[in-house]
């Protein structure tokens, strides 16, 4: 057990000091923020602002009830969203307008501009003219209040009084509402969910790339100057593999660590919900089982390959598999029942990111974690005995590249 | 006392190492010698419990070698190697830990093997900034930190110049005295006849001969003969006696023929030449190499 830690230790040292762990430490979170905080900092900028909004409508019938409706649209900060200029000037034509109008644009008095074309009786068409496309939102927002319009015109002609129907205006929100087994109800949305799981797939995804890399490549610098020999002439090669996993996976982890904190304190924690670390029992059992089930894959193949290229060769097609579930999370959230999810979920393989995804997406029978974990668990040890053996010989190994029967009558024999 | 009995080790059907048996003594150098591709690896790793032998039996002190007695073990493998970025003392505090030395300890060794090695002015610097020879002398301390019980030691001397040569060899001297059990596997005859007092001499996996170097000698030698002469060298070459001659501007090693003793030989020559010098030699460990691998050959 002392050399599993004195092992552990090493790699953890040797490889914190090294120029490469300290660059990427800082380089990694920079491309993660420009890539994700940039373009959120300049949405919400844009949001915050009121919209200046022209709307040219020769039949003079949407300028007062519209400017009404979307004025009731308010910032958070309880600031108008939309302030309406009536753009219209009598005798004149429409081209004429559209033409001054348009002008307006170009000198950005405002942001863009409605023109009420034809007025039929029970339909309008309405053009929304600017510069730039403009956020979905606004034409949401300004569809809904000509809606709103309609709908009150058509009751005020069959003799209603519309001062009743006025709660017509307040915007439903959907809201969903995940029942468990239980009869409680998570407070769920879309977006709680695609993070709760894609943190946890994420995080093991970087992980197991980053340590299993750190791994293969120490394991091939260790083979080809044959201090392998040694290694295995003062501890087992097991207690080598588990310090190495070991020292590895801590290194990983520490990184990650520094990542999410430096991530956290940039962003604020406001965007991550809190409701993301509810299920996260089960979670870590499925993260720390995939995790060493990966690992240990890595140092299987880090004992076949003798350099640095045919590692990458071997990680990329890993990485691969390991990215699978960002494939299908999309439609499995949307249907988080459907068959071949089930079947993903009870291969090894993908187990990890599978049920990372799906104890959160809906309720997953008890029966089937349970199995799930069984499964995962007897893989790993069953990969961790693969991969002993092949390291025990192909570690000793150099020179060519062992082919797949060769690899196999090692995983056969009694070394 | 090292005991090995009926040694085999098969790779996919392969033998790389034959029902091999010897013994290695405390105290007396125990030479493996052996071409390329002979085994000598396969049995120093086979000993060393890294390869689980296909049969056979190896005993240390009358017990069989295990994982518990990884710690009394030495070993410096034929191809050296560190870890390049790491600097010295780092290196050899890790390998004393990995062979269950406490950290302060460790230090403590290091710092006293460094000063015998007169290197300790590197103490802080990488490996990679070091010269060659004294890369393998960090290598050297490796093995030797734990002070082991046995010693495993593959072409100590290769990358060496004379003088660390002399001085690791002095070191492993030094260990001969205090009791160690030494293992010498070595490509270097010259090496082998200095410093071993055992010999074991393999080929494709098999034993080709044993026993102590010079039961070895008086079973192969006796009759070489150097002389130093003036005269006609073609006087002497062309008798039946002479199985094989070496001849110099003013001496000459002869091989004689298996029934001629050198006795009856020096009567025979005494009136064609004049004879300023005749010593009959013992075959260096090198002939007998030679012999022995060539005659194994042929005969398979």
């Amino acid at each position: 057990m002392n050399k599993i830690f004195a092992i552990a230790k090493w790699e953890f040292l040797e490889k914190v000091k090294t120029k490469t762990f300290i660059i990427s430490l800082i380089i990694t979170p920079i491309i993660i923020i420009s890539f994700s905080v940039v373009p959120t900092l300049l949405g919400d900028q844009e949001t915050e602002r009121t919209k200046i909004i022209g709307m040219l409508d020769s039949s003079y019938v949407f300028f007062d009830t519209f400017k009404d409706e979307i004025e009731k649209l308010r910032l958070e900060n309880n600031q108008l969203a939309y302030v309406l200029i009536n753009l219209t000037e009598k005798n004149k034509s429409n081209q004429d307008l559209i033409k001054n109008a348009d002008r307006r644009i170009m000198q950005q008095n405002v942001l863009g501009y409605l023109f009420v074309n034809s007025c039929s009786k029970d339909s309008i068409r309405v053009q929304y003219r600017s510069q730039d496309h403009t956020n979905f939102k606004d034409i949401i927002n300004f569809e809904a209040a000509f809606k709103i319009i309609l709908i009150k015109n058509q009751l005020t002609k069959m003799g209603y009084n519309i001062d009743g129907f006025n709660f017509i205006d307040d915007q439903v929100h959907i809201e969903q509402v995940k029942i468990d087994s239980s009869g409680d109800e998570g407070k769920k949305d879309f977006l709680t969910v695609f993070f709760s799981s894609f943190i946890f797939i994420l995080l093991l995804m970087m992980m197991v790339i980053y340590s299993g890399q750190m791994l293969v490549r120490s394991l091939i610098e260790e083979k080809s100057n044959r201090l392998i020999e040694v290694l295995v002439s003062s501890c087992t090669p097991d207690e080598l593999l588990a310090g190495k996993i070991l020292g590895l996976s801590s290194l990983g982890l520490t990184q990650i660590i520094i990542w999410a904190l430096i991530g956290l304190s940039l962003i604020g924690g406001a965007v991550v919900p809190p409701e993301v670390f509810s299920n996260v029992g089960i979670m870590l059992v499925y993260f720390i089982l995939g995790f060493i089930f990966f690992t240990t894959l890595f140092v299987g193949i880090g004992s076949i390959v003798n350099t640095e290229q045919e590692a990458q060769l071997m990680t990329t097609y890993l990485s691969i598999i390991l990215m699978f579930p960002i494939v299908v999370a999309v439609p499995a959230i949307q249907n988080p029942d459907a068959l071949i999810l089930k079947i993903f979920s009870f291969i090894p393989f993908t187990i990890p990111s599978v049920m990372l995804l799906r104890v959160n997406v809906s309720d997953v029978p008890v029966a089937d974690i349970w199995l799930t974990i069984l499964i995962l668990l007897l893989s790993t040890i069953l990969m961790i005995k693969i991969s002993a053996k092949i390291f025990r010989i192909g570690a000793l190994m150099h020179g060519t590249k062992p082919t797949m029967k060769e690899i196999i009558s090692w995983i056969k024999s009694d070394v | 006392m090292l005991i090995v009995e009926e040694l085999t080790k098969k790779f996919n059907g392969y033998s790389a190492v034959d029902k091999l048996s010897f013994k290695v003594e405390p105290g007396r150098i125990f030479g493996l010698i052996g071409p390329n591709g002979a085994g000598k690896t396969t049995t120093l790793r086979t000993v060393l419990n890294i390869l689980k032998p296909t049969s056979g039996s190896i005993m240390f002190e009358n017990k069989p070698i295990t994982t518990n007695f990884y710690n009394h073990i030495g070993y410096l493998p034929e191809e050296r190697g560190l870890y390049k970025k790491s600097k010295v003392i780092d290196v050899i505090t890790y390998f004393a830990e990995l062979k269950a030395i406490k950290k302060s300890s460790a230090i403590t060794l290091a710092d006293e093997w460094l000063k015998k090695m007169h290197i300790e002015r590197y103490r802080g610097n990488k490996i990679e900034q070091l010269s060659k020879g004294n890369q393998q002398k960090i290598q050297f301390i490796t093995a030797v930190i734990h002070n082991p019980k046995l010693l495993i030691l593959d072409e100590p001397f290769a990358g060496f110049d004379p003088i660390n040569q002399q001085e690791i060899k002095e070191l492993i001297l030094s260990f001969v005295t205090s009791g160690k059990v030494i293992i010498l596997s070595t490509h270097q005859m010259e090496t082998a006849e200095k410093l071993c007092e055992d010999i074991l001499l393999i080929d494709k996996g098999k034993e080709v001969c044993s026993g102590s170097l010079k039961k070895i000698k008086n079973d192969f030698g006796g009759n070489n003969i150097k002389i130093r002469y003036s005269g006609k060298i073609t006087e002497i070459s062309e008798l039946e006696e002479v199985k094989h001659i070496d001849y110099y501007s003013n001496y000459a090693e002869i091989e004689l023929s298996p029934d001629a003793t050198p006795n009856e030989f020096l009567r025979k020559i005494i009136n064609r030449i004049d004879i300023a010098e005749y010593t009959v030699i013992e075959p260096t460990l090198n002939r007998i190499f030679i012999d022995l691998i060539k005659q194994n050959s042929t005969q398979n």
